[in-house]
C-alpha cells in the first residue's frame, strides 16, 4: 500500500476512536492502536523507501488548497508519535481505567485521540494556514488531556500555565507564518533555501517552536504540566509533543534559509538547557518533576546537535555537521523511546503509592520488580550509558563536535564548550537516575504507602516492555537504524545524503552486545559465587548502630545537596531551618525546595508589574454612566478637531 | 587464533598487574613513614581469600546488590581493553572508542553507587552522592583533556591519539590528568583509603556493607582503574612515539611506576581536604585541563 493509502487508513482510524471514545474503551484501543500501526506503516515505507509522498488536492479549506507531504524529518518524527502513541493508549487502558475515573477516562480517550491526529496532521500538512489550525488543535487537546484530573487546583494550574505559554508560542508562530506567506507571496510550505531575504524569520519561529520545545529559559511551563497530567499523558507530552518544536526548528531551518548567527544561538542554548535543565533535575524531590526537567536536558541534547548542523550549513562542511545532525534525530527517537519508558514507571508508582515525594518512597523493589527493572534499564538508557541507545545518539552528537573541534576552524569556539557541556551534563543525569531509582526503589520503605505498594497489571506492563525492547534493540544494533537517520538527514539537506554510515556503528554495536552478555554472565556468576560460598543476612552495618530506622536513610534533598550548592545562583534554593539547641534538643528541621526560579523569580514580578499598571487604566471604568458620556463627548470633539484642522493624512 | 590469544594476553597483563599498584602506593606510605608496612602483594592475598569468603546480605539489599559489582567490573575491564598499551595498541579501536571508554567508567559509577543505596544506609547514601557528584567535575576536566589531545592529533580514536610525542602543553595536561587520577581513585587529598571514620570517605564508605566475592570485584576493579588512568597518564604525556617496541613498554612500565610512587608520596606528603575544598581542586584540575587544549588548538601544534 502506498503512503497516502495507510495515512488515510490512519486517520480514518484515529477518527472512528475519537468518536467511539466516549462509549466502548475496548473498541477505542482496537481503532487508536490500527491508526498507530498503518501510520508507523505510513513512516516507514517513506523512511525505508527512496521517495517522499506528497498530495495536493483540490480541496481547499479557508481559502487555501490541502497539501500535505511526508519526507524523511516528518516521517520520523511521525513514527516515534505512532509508537509512544500506540503504547500510552495501551498503557491508559489500566491506568486511568474506567473504574477509577468514571468521570474523566472517556475524555481522556477521546482527546488522546485527537492528541494524535492533531500531531499527525502538525507533521504532514504543508500549508501554513492549514499548519496553524493544527497546532492549535494540538496545542488545545494537549490543555484538556493534561487537565484530566481538573478537581485539583494545582493540576487546573498546571493547565492554564500551559495553555498561557503555548499560546505566546503560537503567536510567534502567527507572525512566523504570516510574515513567510506576505514574503513568498503564498501559504505554500516547502524548500526555499535559495530566498536568502528570509533568514531573519528563523528567529521567530525559533522563539514560537522554541517554547514547545521546552528550551531552557522558555520551559516554564513545562514541570508543573508533565508533573500534574496523568502519567500517559506526561509520557505522551514529554516523548512526542515537545518533539513538535523540534520538529518545527528542525524542518524550517531545513527549508528556510537560515541566518549565519543561527549555529550559535541554537548550539548555545541547547548546551545552557542541557546544562542547567539537568541541574534543576537533580535537586528535585518530586519524580515526575525531575523527569521533566530531564525532558528539558534532552532537548538541549538534541539542539546541540541541530545547532552544530547549522554551524557546518554556514562553514560548508558536511562530513561533522552530518553526524551531529544524525545523533540528534536518533536522539528524538531515543528519548522519546526511554523517557516514555520512565514516565510510564513513574505512573506505576504512582499507582501504587499515591505520592510523587521521593522522600515518602523507598524499598519498592520488593513489591514492584518490574517497574524496578524497568526503571532501571530506562535509567541507564537516559544516562546514556553503555550498552543502551542513549550513548547511540550521544556517541553521535559528541563525534560531530570532536570533528569540528578538530577541523579547526571558528565552529571548534562553539563546539569545544558544547562537548564540555554535555558531558557535564551527562554526568549529572547520571547522578539524578542514580538519585531517582534510589529513592524510588532502594533501601528500607520511608512510608506505609510505600510498604504495601503492588505491582501494576499486565496492560500497564506491556508497554513498558514494548518500549524498554526498542531502547535495548537501538543499543545493540543501531547499524540498522542508520538507513533511517540518513534518510532524515537527506531531506534536510540533500547534499548530505549517505547512506554507508561515516562512523563505525557496528563495532560499537557488537561492543555493546559483547557488553551485554559479559555484564549478565558476570552478574550471574557472582550471584552463584556467593551462595557457594554461603550468603546470610544480616542488618546493614550502619556503623555499628543496631536499631536504624527507614527514616534516617540519606532523602533525596540530601543526595542532591553538593550540586544544589554549586548550582545555587540559578536554583535560588528555599531553607527553612531550625538547629537542635540545649541539652535536651526538642525538634530540628532543614527542609530544602527548589522553586521554579525562572517563573517565581523573573516572569511573576515582571507580571506582576504589568497587573499593577493595567490596574491603574482599569481605574477609567468604574461603572458611572455620566463619565461614559462625558469619554464618548470627548472623543467625539477630538475626532471633530483633527478633521477640522486638517490633520487628514 | 591470534586474535583470541592476543586477547587473553592483554587481559592477563590487565588484570594480573592491577593489584600491584594498590601494594606499591603502601609500600611508599610505609617506607616514607619508616614503617615495614604490608607486603606488595598484601592485595592479591586480600582478593583470595574474599574470593572464598562468604557473603553477609544486609536485610534490605536485591538482588543488585551483588549484580551492581559484576556490572562495573565488567565495565572497567571493558574500558581497560579499549585502552591501547603502548606499542602493543589496544584489543579493540575505532573511531570514538575514546568516547565509549568515558561513558563506560560512568557505568561503573552508576552501578557502585546503585549497589551503595541498596543497604539504606545513610552513610552509604553519603558516600554515593559525593561519588556522583564530584565525577561532573571530573568528566568535564576528563573531556577537556580528551578534546585536547584529539585536536592535537587530529583524531578521535585512542591509537592513534596516544601514539605521538606529546604536545605543548604536555606538562598542563600532566597535572591535570594526575589531579583526576587522585580525585576518581579516591585518593588523598580527595579521599582517605585508610580512614576509619565514615563521614569522611567517599568511595570506601559505598562499599561498607559489601563481602566476599562482590568485595573482591570491587577492589579488584577499582585497582584496574587506577592502572588505567596511570597508563592513560603516562601515554598522553610521555614522548614516546619515536622509541623501539621494547623502549615504549619499557618506558611505559617506568611511567606507571613513577605515577604509582608519586601517588603514595602526595599520600604521605599531603593531608585530605576538607570537602568543601574538593570542588576547588577539581576545578583547578578542569582549568588546567582546558588550558591544554587551548595550548593545542591555539598553539602552533599544527
Amino acid at each position: 500500500m502506498t503512503p497516502g493509502a495507510l495515512l488515510s487508513l490512519a486517520a480514518i482510524s484515529l477518527v472512528a476512536g475519537l468518536v467511539s471514545g466516549l462509549w466502548f474503551s475496548r473498541t477505542w484501543l482496537a481503532f487508536t492502536l490500527a491508526g498507530a500501526a498503518t501510520g508507523l506503516g505510513a513512516a516507514l515505507s517513506v523512511l525505508l523507501g527512496a521517495t517522499d509522498w506528497e498530495w495536493r488536492s483540490a480541496f481547499s479549506l479557508g481559502g487555501e488548497f490541502v497539501h500535505l507531504r511526508l519526507d524523511g524529518v516528518s516521517a520520523m518524527f511521525l513514527a516515534l508519535l505512532c509508537v509512544v502513541g500506540g503504547a500510552g493508549a495501551v498503557y491508559a487502558r489500566e491506568y486511568w481505567s474506567e473504574e477509577h475515573y468514571p468521570a474523566s477516562a472517556p475524555r481522556g480517550r477521546c482527546w488522546w485521540s485527537a492528541l494524535m491526529l492533531s500531531m499527525g496532521l502538525v507533521l504532514t500538512i504543508s500549508n501554513g494556514l492549514h499548519f496553524l489550525i493544527a497546532w492549535e488543535l494540538f496545542a488545545v487537546s494537549a490543555f484538556f488531556l493534561i487537565r484530566l484530573d481538573r478537581q485539583r487546583p494545582e493540576v487546573r494550574a498546571a493547565g492554564w500555565l500551559y495553555l498561557a505559554a503555548s499560546h505566546a508560542g503560537t503567536v510567534c508562530l502567527f507572525a512566523f507564518f504570516s510574515l513567510l506567506a506576505a514574503r513568498t507571496g503564498s501559504w505554500e510550505l516547502g524548500p526555499m533555501r535559495e530566498q536568502t531575504a528570509l533568514a531573519p524569520l528563523f528567529w521567530i519561529a525559533l522563539a514560537g517552536f522554541g517554547v514547545k520545545a521546552g528550551v531552557f529559559p522558555l520551559h516554564v511551563w513545562l514541570p508543573s504540566a508533565h508533573a500534574n497530567a496523568p502519567s500517559h499523558v506526561s509520557a505522551i507530552m514529554s516523548g512526542v509533543a515537545i518533539k513538535m518544536g523540534v520538529y518545527g526548528i528542525v524542518r524550517f531551518s531545513g527549508w528556510l534559509p537560515v541566518p549565519h548567527a543561527a549555529g550559535w544561538v541554537v548550539t548555545g542554548l541547547g548546551a545552557t538547557s542541557a546544562l542547567l535543565g539537568i541541574a534543576f533535575a537533580f535537586a528535585q524531590n518530586d519524580f515526575k518533576r525531575l523527569l521533566a526537567y530531564c525532558s528539558v536536558e534532552n532537548v538541549g541534547i538534541i539542539l546541540i546537535g541541530v545547532g552544530a548542523a547549522l554551524l557546518a550549513v554556514t562553514h560548508g562542511d558536511a562530513t561533522w555537521g552530518r553526524l551531529a545532525l544524525a545523533g540528534a534525530l536518533l536522539h528524538v527517537w531515543n528519548h522519546g523511546a526511554f523517557k516514555a519508558l520512565l514516565f510510564f514507571g513513574a505512573g506505576s508508582v504512582l499507582h501504587a503509592t499515591g505520592t510523587r515525594e521521593m522522600s515518602k518512597l523507598g524499598g519498592l523493589w520488593r513489591t514492584m520488580p518490574w517497574t524496578t527493572g524497568l526503571f532501571a534499564l530506562g535509567s541507564i538508557a537516559v544516562s546514556g550509558l553503555p550498552p543502551l541507545n542513549g550513548l547511540v545518539s550521544e556517541w553521535l552528537v559528541y563525534l560531530g563536535l570532536f570533528d569540528a573541534a578538530v577541523s579547526g576552524g571558528p565552529a571548534a569556539w562553539a563546539a569545544m564548550p558544547a562537548a564540555i557541556m554535555l558531558a557535564m551534563a551527562g554526568a549529572l543525569a547520571m547522578a539524578s537516575f542514580a538519585k531517582a531509582g534510589a529513592m524510588i526503589f532502594l533501601g528500607a520503605p520511608r512510608t506505609q504507602v510505600a510498604a504495601h505498594a503492588h505491582e501494576c497489571g499486565m496492560g500497564m506492563r506491556a508497554p513498558m516492555l514494548t518500549l524498554a525492547g526498542l531502547c535495548v534493540v537501538i543499543g545493540l544494533a543501531p547499524i540498522l537504524f542508520w538507513p533511517v537517520v540518513a534518510r532524515a538527514v537527506g531531506s534536510w539537506r540533500p547534499a548530505w545524503v549517505t547512506m554507508e554510515a561515516p562512523v563505525p556503528l557496528v563495532t560499537l554495536g557488537s561492543v555493546h552486545a559483547g557488553l551485554a552478555v559479559l555484564v549478565s554472565a558476570a552478574a550471574a556468576w557472582l550471584w552463584r559465587m556467593a551462595h557457594v560460598n554461603g550468603l546470610r543476612r544480616g542488618l546493614t552495618w550502619d556503623c555499628g548502630y543496631a536499631t536504624p530506622s527507614a527514616r534516617m536513610q540519606y532523602t533525596s534533598a540530601s543526595f542532591g545537596g553538593i550540586v544544589s550548592g554549586w548550582f545555587r545562583w540559578v536554583l535560588q534554593p528555599e531553607r527553612k531551618m531550625r538547629r537542635p539547641r540545649g541539652h535536651f534538643p526538642a525538634e530540628a528541621i532543614r527542609l530544602e525546595r527548589v522553586p521554579e526560579t525562572v517563573l517565581e523569580r523573573i516572569l511573576g514580578p515582571v507580571s506582576a508589574v504589568v497587573i499593577q499598571a493595567s490596574s491603574s487604566v482599569r481605574r477609567l471604568q468604574h461603572g458611572r454612566l455620566q463619565f461614559y458620556i462625558l469619554y464618548v463627548v470627548a472623543g467625539l470633539i477630538a475626532l471633530g478637531l483633527l478633521v477640522l484642522l486638517g490633520g487628514a493624512p | 587464533m591470534t586474535l583470541i590469544l592476543d586477547l587473553i594476553l592483554r587481559l592477563a597483563v590487565w588484570l594480573l598487574l592491577a593489584p600491584l599498584l594498590p601494594g606499591i602506593i603502601n609500600k611508599v606510605k610505609a617506607w616514607v613513614a619508616c614503617r615495614r608496612g604490608p607486603p606488595v602483594l598484601q592485595l592479591y592475598y586480600d582478593l583470595a581469600k574474599l574470593w572464598r569468603k562468604g557473603v553477609v546480605l544486609s536485610t534490605l539489599a536485591s538482588p543488585g546488590f551483588i549484580a551492581g559489582p559484576a556490572v562495573a567490573w565488567v565495565a572497567l575491564t571493558g574500558a581497560a581493553m579499549l585502552m591501547p598499551l603502548g606499542p602493543a595498541g589496544s584489543a579493540l579501536s575505532f573511531r570514538g572508542d575514546v568516547l565509549l571508554l568515558i561513558y563506560l567508567l560512568a557505568l561503573a559509577r552508576f552501578c557502585t553507587a546503585w549497589a551503595a543505596m541498596e543497604t539504606g544506609s545513610a552513610f552509604e547514601g553519603m558516600g554515593a552522592a559525593r561519588e556522583v557528584s564530584y565525577a561532573v567535575l571530573a568528566e568535564a576536566a576528563i573531556i577537556a583533556a580528551v578534546l585536547s589531545l584529539s585536536v592535537q592529533t587530529g583524531s578521535v580514536s585512542l591509537v592513534t591519539m596516544l601514539s605521538p610525542s606529546a604536545g605543548a602543553g604536555a606538562v598542563l595536561l600532566a597535572a591535570g590528568l594526575f589531579t583526576v587520577l587522585l580525585a576518581e581513585n579516591c585518593r588523598v587529598p580527595f579521599d582517605d583509603p585508610n580512614t576509619h571514620l565514615e563521614l569522611t570517605m567517599i568511595h570506601e564508605v559505598m562499599v561498607l556493607d559489601h563481602s566476599g566475592p562482590p568485595l573482591a570485584a570491587i577492589l579488584h576493579g577499582a585497582s584496574v582503574k587506577l592502572l588505567l588512568f596511570a597508563v592513560l597518564l603516562v601515554q598522553a604525556v610521555l614522548p614516546m612515539g619515536e622509541l623501539p617496541p621494547l623502549g615504549v613498554a619499557g618506558a611505559l612500565a617506568a611511567g606507571v611506576l613513577v605515577v604509582t610512587v608519586g601517588v603514595g608520596l602526595v599520600e604521605s606528603l599531603l593531608a585530605r581536604l576538607a570537602f568543601r575544598r574538593v570542588p576547588l581542586l577539581l576545578t583547578t584540575a578542569f582549568l588546567l585541563c582546558l588550558f591544554a587544549l587551548l595550548v593545542a588548538w591555539k598553539g602552533g601544534a599544527k
